[in-house]
């Protein structure tokens, strides 16, 4: 049994402690936003918080991670509000979405850490592979996000998930109440 | 556009409101009936429920490429729709959403004794043919040509139904009515679809239904955001956009799966006891080539496999130094067969101006997705969740294999994690629902990186030679490409439309001419003579497809060559190459312009430029790019700095999407020109993980420009054409910097 906060809520994991956090998150706790591309810190596909710091998750052992703060894509805002997650969607700089989440995870714990990164500290601190190629849109987004956490701008990159009808009907004339 | 070939029906969807299918069928095999929300599945569809939310059908896979986007913005310009009103679908597979184009350039894959029966994507044979064959495959940038069409005219159907509907009520001519924003007005009377799709779905669509006379464009203003942003951006970024390997159901265990060394090798002894030792363990399956072991989670299941140390029986293992002795065997004396020409049928005797040969090894795709199928088999029937490039073939496949009737085998469409044609291959379908037959449970089969890398059918290698004869006056006399490559398109064809094992396929396209494997060696240059010879040469190497297929191989040694040429007669090479394009003035604008945005300097000794260019057709549709590199030269690996093109691709539909497939694809190229590249021994690749493929990081990506030509032809998809001239460019940007002239692919994997 080993015990870690995933995403703000305390969760006791029956698994073989030597597993890696990866499999912990994505088969036991089905935090299905964390890929796997290759299991040996590659890809940074697996890419999660632990306790503030990007780490690939396929090389922490379920172990290693005992009684710290793991924060997955899941748990990067509630809804897709966090700058990251609006600013590559703003930028475009998503195409098949695999590599994304542990892109803007690896960009969060960046901005924590430093608010006004450079394009090179930039390219330094998101090592992931990205095969789609949207890498010429990522240093842009990761700096509007920047701007955006010092609120220096607004971005409005994604709406929120879960609209409900009565709110998108207000916001979108051509929707109308449905009749029941 | 056929439209008495098609035909338009309007319907109720379930629940009230509007649902529109489109029939690909000819009239006299149209159902009697308009399709209910239960015959849905045989047309493809709109629909538009009572709030006014426009479904849009997506019948190809979405793998990033922004087909989604795209289909639905075509959906919503011909209807009127407010783009926040417009929802989509992944489809079903059907005989409605036959693509055509796709059908016709296959023609070749799966009819080689009649190829010239069905070349057109009008002809009946080729509709027959791929309505039987439920052909719905994403491929070759067809998307557009297959499906733009059928998507305005239904959403043209369903404008038409609204204002008939509207007109009843108002007491006017429907004709003219407008529709806009979500609503239908008239004078000063408007109503929104919702109120309006009830009673339009009892009307009969006009056939043929009113298209608008502009077909749809990208109305965003320079510097604007994108009037049609990503409908699959808010799910990306928050980890709900599921994958294959992100499904989970009740029961459900995971399940990995070791293979031997290529390409038939037979599972042979393991230490089955071993297993028991993992916690966790729910079983061991083991299939004749493979070895799987199912558990709690994917990682135990892994576990259990390298315990029990299974070993393999190979048959003549594929290696790479015999392949190489095989190709140079192949291109000095292989019997050749002449797959493309033009202008006169002999070339000028004599000794050629310049003669060089290049070569590429086989090429990894690198997607970061690695092979995964969630497959349930319970009551007799078989559901899959899985992404495929080719759904009909997978499911076919897969039910065969499992002996289960077709109509009790159902492919939920899963979106792809980067394909670049790795997932027109489904044999991990097929292990798949072999294991959950076995373990009696729903498995998730997901392959270790290393068992990616391993079965992965790469981009075929080739060795090319290139001779010319430049006439005095500075015009190509002659220009002779001899290639010696396996028939890759056909092999990958008999694999896909036949059914067959990788080394049956390719024993049945043995010493096959295969000019799809060589397109793109007939350079775009006017030649008093060019011609194209294949040497069809069989490897124990399965070959497969990649984003560019044979462009990406032939580019760089047309591109390369025509740099080499100009030099050795001491011309520039932009100009050089515009003087040879009399016969493709779209092409020399291209070089012209990007001559000007990318400042080129001539790319003389010492100059860090290099400069490439290329076209592909498809149908009527073409597109071209000419694209200058610039290299950092030291001694390190090769640094690229920036990559600059002008790009014609028609008409664009949706710019920003344009945009990222050009840049994606200058960076795909970047990949496979200084890595990608794989070795084997004895079987077995040596780029067992991804870093050994070096590929770009955000670190080492060049400065990207791009420069989009305003043009009005057919829409071309820009995914492929991008990463052709990239790997040639960078090449003769490195010569030009550092005198060394690189002529194997990836580039620095050859001494020189």
């Amino acid at each position: 049994m080993t015990d870690l906060v995933v995403n703000g809520r305390p969760l006791r994991f029956a698994m073989d402690p030597a597993a890696p956090l990866l499999w912990a998150l994505r088969d036991a706790a089905n935090l299905t936003g964390t890929k796997y591309g290759c299991g040996v810190g590659d890809c940074g596909a697996c890419t999660v918080l632990v306790d503030g710091a990007a780490l690939r998750s396929c090389l922490v052992s379920l172990a290693d991670a005992e009684g710290r703060e793991v924060v997955t894509i899941e748990g990067l805002s509630h809804d897709r509000s966090h700058p990251v997650q609006q600013a590559l969607a703003a930028q475009g700089a998503i195409q098949c979405g695999f590599c994304t989440p542990g892109i803007a995870l690896a960009a969060a714990a960046l901005l924590a850490r430093n608010p006004d990164p450079s394009p090179a500290e930039i390219g330094t601190a998101i090592p992931n592979l990205c095969r789609c190629g949207v890498y010429p849109r990522l240093i842009a987004a990761v700096q509007q996000a920047a701007r955006v956490g010092r609120r220096a701008e607004r971005v409005e990159g994604v709406p929120p998930p879960g609209i409900e009808p009565a709110d998108a009907v207000r916001a979108v004339p051509a929707l109308s109440q449905p009749r029941h | 556009m056929q439209l008495t070939r098609r035909r338009l029906i309007g319907g109720a969807a379930a629940g009230g409101g509007l649902l529109v299918a489109w029939q690909l069928l000819e009239r006299d095999h149209l159902p009697p009936l308009a399709p209910t929300a239960a015959e849905a599945q045989f047309g493809a569809w709109l629909k538009i429920d009572r709030q006014g939310v426009v479904t849009v059908a997506v019948p190809q896979l979405e793998m990033g490429q922004g087909i989604t986007t795209l289909l639905a913005q075509i959906a919503a310009q011909e209807l009127g729709a407010d783009w926040r009103q417009v929802a989509v679908e992944p489809a079903p597979v059907s005989a409605a959403f036959a693509n055509l184009p796709l059908a016709a350039r296959w023609t070749p894959l799966r009819a080689p004794l009649v190829p010239e029966l069905a070349d057109a994507p009008g002809d009946a044979l080729l509709r027959r043919w791929a309505r039987t064959h439920t052909f719905t495959a994403t491929a070759e940038g067809t998307s557009l040509a297959a499906y733009e069409g059928p998507c305005r005219e239904a959403a043209a159907a369903a404008r038409a139904m609204l204002c008939m509907a509207a007109a009843a009520q108002w007491d006017v001519r429907w004709e003219e009515c407008e529709v806009g924003d979500g609503f239908v007005t008239h004078e000063d009377r408007r109503a929104g679809f919702g109120a309006l799709a009830e009673d339009a779905a009892r009307l009969d669509a006009p056939d043929p239904p009113p298209l608008r006379t502009e077909p749809p464009t990208d109305p965003t203003l320079a510097g604007e955001p994108s009037a049609f942003p990503r409908l699959d951006a808010p799910a990306k970024v928050d980890g709900s956009w599921l994958f294959a390997g992100d499904v989970r159901l009740p029961g459900m265990v995971h399940a990995a799966i070791r293979h031997g060394p290529l390409d038939r090798a037979e599972l042979g002894t393991f230490d089955r006891a071993a297993a028991a030792q993992v916690s966790g363990l729910v079983g061991v399956v083991a299939g004749k080539r493979w070895l799987a072991a199912v558990a709690t989670d994917w990682w135990s299941a892994e576990q259990a496999l390298t315990v029990m140390a299974p070993h393999f029986r190979s048959y003549d293992p594929v290696q790479s130094a015999r392949m190489t002795e095989a190709l140079d065997a192949a291109l000095a004396r292989g019997e050749a067969q002449r797959v493309a020409s033009a202008g006169a049928e002999e070339g000028p005797a004599g000794r050629p101006t310049l003669t060089q040969r290049y070569d590429i090894a086989p090429a990894a795709h690198g997607s970061v997705e690695t092979a995964s199928c969630t497959a349930r088999l319970a009551g007799g029937r078989l559901e899959l969740w899985l992404a495929t490039q080719a759904p009909e073939q997978a499911r076919i496949a897969v039910a065969r294999a499992l002996d289960v009737p077709l109509r009790h085998t159902v492919l939920y469409p899963m979106p792809a994690g980067g394909s670049f044609d790795r997932r027109l291959e489904h044999e991990h379908a097929i292990e798949a629902a072999l294991i959950a037959r076995e373990v009696g449970r729903p498995v998730q089969l997901t392959w270790s990186r290393w068992q990616e890398q391993l079965r992965l059918r790469p981009r075929p290698p080739a060795a090319i030679t290139i001779a010319a004869h430049l006439a005095a006056d500075g015009s190509l006399a002659g220009f002779a490409a001899r290639i010696a490559t396996p028939p890759a398109a056909l092999e990958f064809g008999e694999r896909l439309l036949g059914n067959r094992t990788s080394w049956s396929a390719r024993e049945a396209v043995a010493d096959r001419a295969d000019p799809l494997a060589c397109e793109g060696l007939l350079p775009p240059y006017r030649a008093a003579h060019a011609s194209v010879d294949h040497v069809p040469v069989t490897l124990p190497l399965p070959a497969g497809r990649l984003r560019g297929n044979a462009h990406g191989i032939t580019c760089f040694a047309v591109e390369s060559f025509t740099d080499e040429l100009a030099r050795a007669a001491g011309r520039e090479p932009l100009s050089f190459r515009i003087a040879l394009l009399g016969d493709d003035p779209r092409l020399a604008l291209c070089l012209q312009r990007v001559g000007r945005f990318a400042s080129w300097d001539g790319g003389a000794p010492g100059s860090r430029q290099g400069l490439a260019c290329h076209r592909m057709q498809l149908g009527p549709a073409s597109g071209r790019i000419a694209l200058v590199a610039t290299v950092e030269p030291g001694a390190g690996p090769v640094r690229v700095t920036r990559l600059a093109a002008s790009v014609e691709i028609g008409r664009v539909i949706n710019r920003d999407i344009a945009l990222q497939q050009i840049e994606g694809g200058l960076l795909y190229g970047l990949g496979l020109a200084l890595g990608s590249g794989l070795e084997y021994q004895d079987g077995v690749v040596r780029q067992a993980r991804l870093r050994d493929l070096d590929l770009p990081r955000l670190a080492d990506c060049p400065q990207i420009g791009i420069d989009l030509i305003e043009s009005t032809g057919p829409p071309f998809d820009p995914g492929e054409l991008p990463l052709a001239p990239v790997a040639p460019a960078i090449a003769n940007a490195l010569f030009a910097a550092s005198g060394r002239r690189l002529r194997a692919l990836p580039l620095l994997s050859a001494p020189a």
